[in-house]
């Protein structure tokens, strides 16, 4: 286990490394992924569950998406010092998505997710140190993933 | 092997917009061959790493719920010129980075 670990590690440092020297990256928040419920995402990943929602967080969806297993999302922070956007979609095995760690003055990320069934798109941005989070629902087509 | 990320980078009034995609299968680990009702592995990104100029700018942490051949857009401030990279690294190990320069 220790050596796996390890290994991991050196191949990390091996891309970043070179790359960045000096920068401190942080760690893939495994706990987060692995939860199958929502709030033990959000505590896995930022320590609480309990985070107050904000129309300032902007979340461009389709309505019905067509695809379950790409569905268009952009999401655009309307906070300053914006440090981290993160999805969560309900109805999935992990709702946990993707973590956007943020280093400089950016507020918006775009990408293209998978649903297993209908249901809400959760964003929750960190700015100044205070989390934030908005919600979107999705309806999605008949064909869909089961991720 | 052939490229795995394409980068577009542009910049308007200081504000580069960038917009990539990843060529990987991003299996979830939850699909089965039909025939036999095997389940495929899990192979999927697990982080991306984008730097302008050298100097990280985003790291993002994806799960098995990202689709399949990854969009990734988002903007930074920059100018035409900047070196935009993209390096990925996945749950095998693989790893794959491309620069690109913005217009």
């Amino acid at each position: 286990m220790k050596r796996r670990t390890l290994l991991k590690a050196s191949l990390k440092l091996g891309i970043t490394g070179m790359l960045f020297p000096g920068v401190a990256l942080s760690d893939y928040p495994t706990g987060a992924f692995l939860a199958k419920q929502i709030p033990d995402a959000l505590q896995a990943a930022f320590g609480t569950a309990d985070i107050g929602e904000s129309q300032q967080i902007e979340i461009e969806a389709p309505h019905i998406a067509s695809d379950a297993n790409m569905v268009p999302v952009r999401v655009k922070s309307g906070f300053d010092n914006t440090e981290s956007i993160s999805l969560v979609v309900t109805g999935n095995e992990s709702p946990f998505t993707a973590y956007f760690k943020l280093y400089e003055e950016q507020n918006f990320v775009s990408t293209r997710i998978r649903m297993a069934e209908s249901g809400d798109l959760l964003v929750v941005v960190k700015a100044d140190g205070v989390l934030h989070t908005n919600q979107r629902p999705i309806r999605v087509g008949r064909n869909s993933c089961g991720a | 092997m052939a490229r795995t990320v394409k980068i577009r980078a542009h910049e308007i009034d200081g504000q580069v917009t960038v917009k990539s995609v990843i060529n990987h299968p991003m299996e979830t680990g939850l699909r089965k061959i039909k025939k036999t009702g095997k389940k495929i592995p899990p192979h999927f990104i697990k982080e991306v790493i984008v730097s302008r100029n050298r100097r990280i700018v985003m790291e993002a942490f994806w799960g098995k719920s990202i689709s399949r051949n990854p969009f990734l857009s988002f903007q930074i401030a920059g100018r035409k010129g900047d070196l935009i990279t993209i390096s990925w690294l996945d749950n095998r190990g693989n790893s794959d980075s491309t620069s690109a320069k913005v217009r």
